[in-house]
């Protein structure tokens, strides 16, 4: 007779659902420099710059990567079965309770009498509550007075206000029967959940049909025990979830590892080569990319080894010529020199039409012979046998004897304090003084001033410092960097006369040998003009082999002089 | 003798012997030349020069090996001519016993200031006698007897012997050393002071590798003890 209306599911405003996002990934950061990305690369440069610079290192680019794999398949994975067992379970909940509902409805209030009163109705709703679907009930209608009652199964839990309105007004209204609709009423159900918002519920009404003012009835049912089923679903699914992540990053590692240990051994073996080991080669095995790499580098570096090859054996055979010139030029230059000086001694006696001729064999002869000295000198530096006669000397005494030697007494203004003993080599130290006082006489005039000074350096052991410094222009700031190259020449103008060009190459050369600098500046003050600072260790770390042999015991006799007592050049006291 | 010598010089290169004859005749010493090492020698046992000027390049065999030979049976002084002057060219050089060393290109007033250096090593100077135990070092005589035999030293090695003994105990530098006996300027080579020293360790010390008489004092130079 009352039919009630069948289901048509509709999910309400007040269902909570749970969401998720897929495939969630970094928003694309724009680099910090915007404004030059307009004008700049292209978009794929640009995402490629911007991924090197968030993602430093191989590695972390390959753990992100296999991250973020991970992450979408797993999330997407569980997100999909999430959703289907929800619908599934959901689903077969529902329409067990509102299938319940509906013949329990039938059976109880279709059973009502035409005219009942509220206690009829109480009761009838009491009996629909107490199915095995476990849920409350509301049933409203018109009693036999025409008043409108409420019966409730459970006062307290489930009253008329839990109802939503819109689904009151659903189940109250009544819809034309034609062909695709048979029944003027239907059954409609809504999830909602409490005023708290964490129990959700299924809330479901329908309304008898018949004649007269049949009762509607209101069931709703708690979905607690589903959500908690599925809320387990949802965590047992984040779990695995973060273990396939977990496995992912740790597989990126391993991938990484056997990328990059290859890429590491590039690396070191490309670093190799560039400290100028030549010979560095790799391994070769297998035939993926990164052996054709190797093979490819192997390439590079043989050829590269080649070229150096060849290049510094052309360099070693020019400088052996020059070696071998300037040795063959000594023979001839030793009779020469021989023969001049004879011409020289009996230059008064010529005619005078011949003796401006001899004078310039003989000075020429002189220049001569220096050249091939210095020739020699700077080959010898190149050779790597350039060798320290070391001796311990007065350095007071040695720039004296230096400046007498070449009649500079006059020109030169020396600051030196007597009785400071370094252990040096005299005679190269004799060609770095030369060449720098004869330098500042040429280019500043006379006085130049040296000074003679010690330090103490960061390893103790103190160096020697010796300043010469001219009263002339000074030297072009954009020359400076060049003083000491050889053949190098501050003003192009300069006469060919004055000198070698190799004097202060050959006086840097000596003062590396003893392990010093010389250094050059302008001098700020006023009076101005060149100032060139040479440092030498004071102690220079050196030992002669003759000494070595004849070191004759005597611990009495190490520091019985008291002038360099203190002196330790490497040999051993007693036996 | 002093001033003017007689000299051998050894050397193959025409024109470098005919230039260095007619400088150092010039400066008047009497010269004799021979073109090799086995000439050389032959020469200085007929002649009997005062000193020689020894190139170390010869053919044949070589300078060094001339001054071993010459320092078998003489004690005249020599100089070595070398055109390398790679370190270690010099070392062998004075340890072969020669007195010194010029480099060439030389300059002929070098050589001859080197030359009269040398030649001035064998004057005596004063009459008297120093006794340092075993050793009799006379001055007059210009003898130097150890136990009694007479030891056979070059004008060098005894005037370093000399010189030492002139201020006993007191230590001398090596560029001292280089000044009195070399009369070298301030740029004198101290492996010289080395070789000859070795020298003449070898000859007066009676443990030449434990020297008692002539001891190195670090970092300054030699001086002559007497053993106490």
């Amino acid at each position: 007779m009352n039919d009630p209306a069948q289901p048509r599911s509709r999910e309400g405003g007040g269902s909570r659902e749970r969401g998720t996002r897929h495939g969630e990934g970094r928003p694309p950061r724009r680099p910090a420099q915007g404004g030059a990305a307009d004008k700049g690369p292209n978009p794929q440069q640009k995402a490629r710059s911007w991924f090197a610079g968030v993602l430093p290192t191989l590695r972390l680019r390959l753990v992100v990567v296999f991250a973020l794999v991970a992450l979408t398949a797993a999330v997407s994975a569980s997100g999909i079965a999430y959703w289907l067992n929800r619908d599934a379970v959901l689903t077969r909940t529902q329409n067990a309770a509102l299938n319940d509902f509906r013949k329990s409805m039938e059976d109880n209030a279709g059973s009502l009498p035409r005219r009942y009163d509220c206690r009829q109705l109480r009761d009838a709703a009491e009996k629909m509550a107490s199915t095995s679907q476990n849920y409350e009930v509301i049933l409203t209608g018109e009693d036999a007075r025409g008043l409108i009652c409420t019966a409730t199964s459970d006062q307290d839990a489930f009253t008329t206000s839990d109802v939503p309105a819109e689904l009151r007004n659903a189940v109250a209204k009544r819809r034309p029967v034609d062909v695709g609709n048979s029944h003027p009423y239907h059954l409609y159900w809504q999830r909602t959940s409490d005023g708290g918002g964490s129990e959700p519920f299924l809330v479901g009404g329908a309304k008898m049909i018949g004649e007269g003012p049949t009762p509607s009835g209101f069931m709703r049912k708690s979905l607690g025990p589903e959500r908690d089923d599925l809320n387990s679903l949802a965590w047992s699914l984040g779990i695995a979830t973060g273990l396939a992540l977990v496995g992912a990053m740790l597989l990126a590692q391993a991938a990484a590892t056997t990328v990059l240990r290859p890429v590491r051994r590039l690396g070191d073996a490309a670093r190799r080569l560039g400290e100028g080991k030549l010979d560095t080669r790799l391994k070769v095995s297998g035939t993926d990319e990164l052996a054709e790499l190797s093979r490819t580098f192997n390439k590079a570096a043989e050829s590269l080894e080649n070229r150096v090859a060849d290049l510094s054996a052309r360099e070693e055979s020019s400088r052996r010529f020059v070696a071998d010139m300037s040795h063959e030029l000594r023979t001839p230059m030793t009779a020469i020199s021989a023969v001049t000086e004879v011409l020289e001694e009996e230059q008064d006696n010529l005619d005078p039409m011949i003796a401006p001729a001899v004078q310039l064999v003989v000075s020429e002869t002189r220049r001569l012979n220096d050249l091939v000295e210095n020739l020699m000198e700077v080959t010898r530096f190149d050779a790597g046998t350039a060798k320290l006669v070391l001796d311990d000397v007065d350095v007071a005494d040695q720039v004296t004897a230096c400046i007498d030697a070449r009649a500079w007494l006059d020109a030169v203004e020396l600051d030196a304090d007597r009785g400071l003993m370094v252990r040096l080599d005299p005679r190269r130290l004799d060609v770095i003084l030369a060449n720098l006082i004869g330098n500042a006489l040429k280019h500043g005039g006379s006085p130049v001033r040296v000074s003679v000074r010690t330090e103490e350096t960061a390893d103790g052991r103190g160096e020697l410092v010796i300043e010469i410094s001219d009263r002339g222009p000074g030297i072009p700031e954009e020359k400076l960097p060049h003083v000491f190259e050889r053949f190098f020449k501050a003003s192009a103008s300069r006469p060919r006369s004055e000198g070698s060009g190799l004097g202060l190459s050959i006086a840097q050369e000596n003062a590396h040998i003893h392990g010093g600098s010389i250094s050059a500046r302008n001098d700020p003050s006023p009076e101005g003009g060149a100032v060139f600072t040479l440092r030498l260790p004071r102690d220079t770390d050196a030992r002669r082999p003759e000494e070595a042999d004849d070191a004759d015991g005597g611990t009495a006799e190490s520091g019985g002089n008291g002038t360099a007592g203190g002196e330790d050049d490497g040999r051993k006291d007693g036996r | 003798m002093a001033g003017v010598a007689f000299l051998l010089l050894i050397e193959d290169d025409d024109a470098v012997r005919t230039a260095l004859e007619m400088g150092l005749t010039r400066q008047g010493h009497r010269v004799v030349t021979a073109a090799s090492g086995e000439d050389g020698l032959k020469l200085l046992r007929e002649q009997r020069p005062d000193l020689i000027v020894l190139d170390v390049m010869l053919p044949g065999i070589d300078g060094f090996e001339v001054c071993r030979r010459i320092r078998r049976t003489d004690q005249l002084p020599i100089i070595l001519l070398t055109a390398r002057s790679d370190d270690i060219d010099v070392v062998v050089g004075l340890e072969s016993g020669a007195d010194d060393y010029v480099v060439k290109p030389v300059q002929g007033r070098v050589l001859d200031a080197r030359i009269r250096a040398v030649m001035r090593r064998g004057e005596r100077e004063s009459n008297d006698a120093a006794t340092f135990g075993s050793l009799v070092i006379d001055r007059s005589a210009m003898t130097v007897t150890k136990n009694g035999e007479d030891l056979q030293l070059t004008p060098t090695e005894l005037r370093l012997l000399l010189e030492l003994s002139r201020r006993p105990g007191q230590a001398l530098s090596r560029q001292q050393l280089l000044r009195l006996v070399w009369e070298h300027d301030y740029l004198g080579d101290s492996r010289l002071v080395d070789a000859c020293v070795q020298r003449l360790r070898a000859k007066v010390e009676d443990v030449p590798s434990s020297p008692t008489l002539i001891r190195t004092v670090r970092g300054v130079g030699y001086r002559l003890d007497a053993p106490q």
